[in-house]
């Protein structure tokens, strides 16, 4: 049984949700009070992650930290199809790995900003706010460019990658930092593809989508008749 | 600065055609104000105030659902194109005041983008070189910055993108700015892009600029490209070229946001947010009698459902092609009807049929019986595509809760007809139901093919005589369940049936819903009393022969009606004292036994005197 | 930052930390109505809260440190649950939310949300009924008081399958703080209680203080303190996308339904207060 340390307003710790539940792997939460208590700084937690850091999980006695690296392990392990981390394709290998980075970025400038916004943190929200739309900019520019394509998600192809769930994370998150999504309609829409994943959960803070294709271009001008409606 | 007086009174641009994607809700800005704009499944672009009526909260974090926008907050809901609420499941009895309405906005669809504004009196510009036969639009971007600083530096747009394009080409431009809100660039030449690694040049289109102001200190620019082929071209280096100009608009911003880094920003821009009306300012009773209204219909469609079923389609008069405000109709619920005056006089009542989100019409079916009173003969053999009517707004007595852990819908013959709408409500939101519909023969089967799509059961019930009949209704209704609710439409006697097994099988009053198509009683006018009136403080008295209704109405007491037999449960009225002599099937024997309302239109005392909340 | 002009809020008990969360040495700034404010903690019982040279009044309850930025009209409301030896009593949370307090209050009373906010935990669709309740304002105490509060819950108690009704009364004896009594899911004698107490950092941003004091021995108070973070966690993206952000009192700004009589009642308590921190005056 997998245990996962897990804080549930974590957005790291999110990431790893997603995926678990994506790929269908039950797994044990064992609750990380990160925020007030700061138990993830305990001698008890230093020992399982010197870093201080979530989430972390553990089987058997194998130890991981770091949510990237954690999701490489769930895909690797568990996706039967090789379709969420696709190492048999170089190029897209490659665009995973880079886009997990961009969503590093994200956990040191939007999620920051949320940290000073909810959790009280003193560092300069301002600053993460103005690096934030930076980086959004370039997230949106992005995925308009692949809608044009047909590309639906992050990494162009035809389904899915651990990079999507990366990035997802502190994105969906953004307006609890005070980062409003509103100049950014193309990531507004690919939040909506993601949760329509099937075996997409919510945590606190994230709003389903309600049922839909997940289409790049508007409908044609046919009303479906009464009760064939897609669901 | 902008004239923003003057800007509420101009169409602009506020998102791309393909910025609304189906089932999703886009969040846009227009001279400080947001708007929630969604396209529903039949194409409609809805452009609405990004605030839910009800508690203020935003609009774009809900769920489009193809027909409805749900807020997240309460889950009420809000019809395509007319923006009236059909339901607020906090109270899954209630239908919802028909006036409870979200402030709304013009939406047209040109030049490839979506248009609005506040009160647009003129028209969206319309411009030569937007007189071509493509249009391309470029991805929208936003620059911090007041409006009025973006024209100027963007005039040399073209060289200063050349900085960073690969190429050398030159490219001559011109401009001229007949407005504020645009610019259009004349260019000559080509521009070199790079598609699959092969330097493609292509000659530089005309662009035009709209210019959307978003806030005081925000503006996003709208560019379209002219008389790109697209089939032509391909849609690689079409893909290039989308990239190549994204890429130049976005050094462009970074240029003139640079350049306003230290320059004072200006307040914000606050929008006035319409009141809601009185009506709705304080909590409503706990009935409230809808508003009294007449429309006019145009009949726009007949159709053959059956032998004997036709439906009629209505439409509101005065629609208008890209008007501010096309003519809408008032929205509807499941279970509602509305009262039709016929050509010949008569006033008749009929179920509307739609289904969630079909809001730009009403439709109803109508059965041609033999010993009609003259209703369905007038409709099937004297009305045609065209004709004008008047009728009543829709009313609800038949409201279709939705909080029911199951539905069992029981239909007899055309009484389909409300319970149609039911189900169609039902399956577009995957709640869970059954329908049964009892039959004379195959024929009368209509909605077969749709009914049968649904992911419900649907048993048709053919031939069966009335033993047969009342066994199959015995079964179905064998022993209550908790958090399930049953409807019922059909002759009287088999509501009559069906109420009197339920009661006896233990289901509760309030899980048992029923329309009748007619009183099948007859009503005794025979007694006298006085009423009085405790709010307008009138004393009257009702003779014999006479309806309290009648009596209420001579008085200029206004209490609406609509069957005027017992039937529709539109003239109830709340009774505070004495005892009513029920004579109406509408009420349930709870409801009767409570003896706090009564129908006026047949009902009458059994105490010397009642006392009215009138 | 505007400087905070308003009588009635500048006459209040406010809260401005949970007594535990502070470190045993050093000084701590926070914010309150738009000032700064430094506290330290002295010993265990005593604690001092500074506002630029000027000691301010302190009165330590509920587990929670209040302070006062004008003189102080009356003494902080009364919680008598709080001091009944069996009680497990918890700071649960503190949560930061960019809206006015009297918002997050009306939140606090509202059950209509539950199956849509809280789903699965507080409410479920398609349970979403508000029934009729009762709702007084007792003069003698100035508060509002809801009573006769029932709504269909999932899993309102840890054993129960299949959801069960739940009983609520609502308290709001202060304009920014609510308290709410609930069936306790271990002895049917006994109502568990969970306050909320907002501090107002500005007009328009609050942290959000709850206490939960329960007869519970099962739950650890990590499971406790876990359990309220993400309630009041799921309520803040709704708060934080409200419009306007400080609470209207023009009952022409927004459309109640039966099911908002507390809110009714609250907006009204508020304008006879004549209460201007945190909310939009009706129109005169
Ligand atoms: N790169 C790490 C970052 C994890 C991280 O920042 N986790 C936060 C919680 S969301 C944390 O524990 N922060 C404490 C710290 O960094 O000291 C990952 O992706 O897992
Ligand atoms: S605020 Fe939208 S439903 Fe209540
Ligand atoms: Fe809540």
């Amino acid at each position: 049984m997998i245990i996962l340390y897990d804080y549930e307003l974590s957005g790291n710790c999110y990431k790893v949700r997603l995926l678990l539940s994506m790929l269908n792997v039950s797994y044990e939460k064992k609750a990380i009070e990160f925020y007030p208590a700061a138990e993830h700084k305990t001698d008890a937690f230093l020992s399982i992650n010197a870093l201080g850091q979530l989430p972390v999980i553990q089987t058997g006695d194998l130890t991981i930290n770091d949510s990237h690296a954690i999701l490489v392990y769930l895909a690797r392990q568990y996706d039967k199809s090789d379709t969420w981390f696709p190492i048999s394709d170089p190029v897209r290998l490659a665009q995973v790995t880079q886009w997990m980075c961009f969503a590093d970025s994200l956990t040191s400038s939007a999620s920051s900003a949320r940290l000073v916004n909810g959790f009280f943190y003193d560092l300069d929200g301002e600053a993460c706010r103005q690096e934030a739309h930076r980086l959004f900019r370039i997230f949106d520019e992005h995925l308009w460019f692949n809608e044009r394509e047909d590309h639906l998600w992050v990494v162009p192809g035809k389904t899915p990658t651990i990079a999507d769930l990366a990035c997802f994370a502190y994105v969906v998150l953004s307006e609890e930092g005070g980062i409003s999504r509103m100049d950014y309609p193309a990531i507004r829409r690919w939040t909506d593809r993601v949760k329509r994943l099937a075996g997409f959960v919510v945590m606190p803070g994230v709003f389903p989508a309600g049922p839909g294709p997940v289409h790049v271009l508007p409908a044609n001008d046919t009303f479906p008749s009464a009760g064939t409606a897609e669901a | 600065m902008i004239d923003l007086e003057a800007a509420r009174y101009r169409w602009h641009p506020v998102a791309s055609s393909t910025d609304l994607v189906p089932r999703h809700v886009f969040q846009a800005q227009l001279l400080g104000r947001e708007m929630a704009l969604w396209r529903a499944d039949d194409g409609n672009v809805n452009a609405w105030e990004n605030r839910c009526l009800h508690r203020g909260v935003r609009l774009s974090i809900g769920i489009n659902d193809g027909r409805e926008l749900v807020c997240q907050y309460h889950g009420w809901r809000y019809a395509n194109r007319t923006a009236g609420c059909t339901y607020i499941p906090a109270h899954p009895a209630d239908a919802p005041a028909r006036t409870i309405c979200n402030n709304t906005y013009p939406a047209v669809e040109k030049h490839g983008l979506i248009w609005s504004g506040e009160k647009p009196d003129g028209q969206i510009p319309s411009l030569d070189v937007l007189d071509t036969t493509s249009i391309t639009p470029l991805r929208g971007v936003t620059i911090n910055v007041p409006l009025e600083n973006i024209a100027l530096p963007l005039i040399d747009y073209y060289s200063s993108g050349q900085r960073g394009a690969s190429g050398d080409s030159v490219v001559h431009y011109g401009a001229d700015t007949p407005d504020p809100f645009l610019l259009i660039l004349h260019a000559h030449g080509h521009l070199h892009t790079s598609a699959n690694a092969q330097a493609v040049d292509t000659p530089t289109p005309d662009i035009a600029f709209f210019f959307q102001p978003l806030d005081a200190a925000r503006t996003a620019v709208r560019g379209v490209l002219c008389g790109v082929d697209e089939h032509n071209i391909g849609s690689a280096a079409l893909i290039a070229l989308l990239k190549q100009h994204s890429f130049m608009l976005c050094r462009a911003r970074d240029i003139i946001e640079s350049g306003h880094r230290d320059k004072p920003v200006p307040t914000p821009w606050t929008p006035y947010i319409p009141k809601v009306s009185d009506r709705h300012a304080s909590m409503p009773p706990l009935t409230s009698a809808g508003q009294q209204a007449k429309l006019r219909v145009r009949l726009s469609a007949i159709e053959n459902l059956s032998p004997s079923v036709k439906t009629f389609r209505f439409q509101a008069l005065n629609t208008q092609i890209e008007s501010a405000a096309p003519s809408v109709l008032p929205v509807a619920q499941p279970g509602a009807h509305i009262d039709i005056h016929l050509p010949n006089g008569l006033v008749r009542q009929y179920s509307l049929i739609n289904g969630p989100g079909q809001t730009d019409h009403y439709a109803i079916a109508v059965k041609r019986l033999d010993d009609s009173t003259g209703g369905s003969h007038a409709l099937h053999d004297s009305l045609k595509v065209g004709d004008v009517l008047a009728t009543s707004v829709p009313r609800n007595n038949f409201t279709l809760r939705r909080d029911a852990e199951h539905t069992h819908l029981i239909a007899g013959g055309i009484g389909l007809t409300p319970l149609l709408s039911m189900a169609r409500a039902l399956d577009h939101s995957n709640l869970p139901f059954t329908l049964h519909h009892f039959i004379a023969t195959e024929t009368d089967a209509i909605n077969r093919a749709e009914l049968e799509n649904m992911s419900a059961a649907v048993h048709w019930h053919v031939g069966q005589d009335v033993q047969q009949t009342q066994d199959t209704l015995s079964a179905l209704l064998d022993a209550p369940t908790e958090h399930h609710h049953v409807y019922i439409c059909g002759p009287g006697a088999m509501l009559g049936f069906t109420r009197e097994t339920a009661a006896t099988r233990g289901w509760a009053d309030e899980s048992i819903h029923f329309e009748y198509f007619k009183n099948p009683d007859v009503v005794d006018d025979s007694s006298e009393f006085n009423v009085e009136l405790a709010r307008s403080g009138l004393s009257l008295q009702v003779p014999a022969g006479k309806s309290l209704l009648s009596v209420l109405r001579e008085h200029n007491v206004g209490v609406q009606s609509s069957c005027e037999q017992g039937a529709c449960g539109t003239c109830r009225v709340e009774v505070l004292e004495g005892e009513p002599d029920h004579q109406d099937v509408y009420l349930s024997d709870t409801e009767k036994a409570q003896g706090n309302c009564l129908m006026s239109c047949v009902s009458r005392a059994r105490s010397k005197r009642l006392v009215l909340d009138l | 930052m505007t400087q905070c002009s308003d009588p009635v809020a500048l006459a209040l008990w406010h809260p401005i930390a949970a007594i535990e969360d502070i470190p045993a040495d050093g000084k701590q700034k926070t914010q309150l109505l738009g000032e700064v404010l430094h506290y330290r903690k002295m010993d265990d019982t005593r604690v001092s809260v500074h506002h630029g040279d000027r000691k301010l009044p302190v009165t330590l309850a509920y587990g929670y440190v209040w302070t006062c930025l004008g003189t102080p009209e009356r003494d902080l409301f009364d919680l008598p649950e709080y001091a009944e030896s069996d009680r497990r009593n918890v700071c649960a949370a503190t949560v930061g939310v960019n809206v006015s307090a009297p918002r997050a209050v009306e939140n606090f009373l509202d059950m209509g949300h539950f199956p849509f906010v809280h789903t699965g935990i507080l409410g479920a669709e398609p349970h979403t009924e508000v029934r009729e309740y009762q709702v007084n304002v007792d003069t003698e105490r100035d508060e509002i008081l809801a009573t006769e509060c029932l709504f269909y819950q999932p899993q309102a108690a840890a054993g129960s399958s299949g959801g069960v009704m739940s009983d609520y009364i609502y308290r709001v004896p202060h304009p920014y703080c609510a308290v709410l009594y609930k069936s306790c899911p271990t002895d049917e004698s006994r109502l568990d209680v969970i306050a909320l107490f907002l501090q107002s950092v500005d007009e328009e941003n609050i942290r959000a203080h709850a206490l939960v004091s329960v007869i519970d021995t099962q739950s650890s108070d990590l499971d406790i303190r876990m359990f309220q973070q993400n309630i009041f966690s799921q309520d803040k993206p709704i708060l934080e996308n409200q419009l306007p952000k400080r609470l209207p009192l023009d009952p022409r700004a927004e459309t109640p339904i039966r099911a908002d009589k507390s809110a009714i009642a609250y907006r009204r308590w508020l304008r006879t207060k004549g209460l201007q921190y945190g909310v939009l005056a009706a129109a005169a």
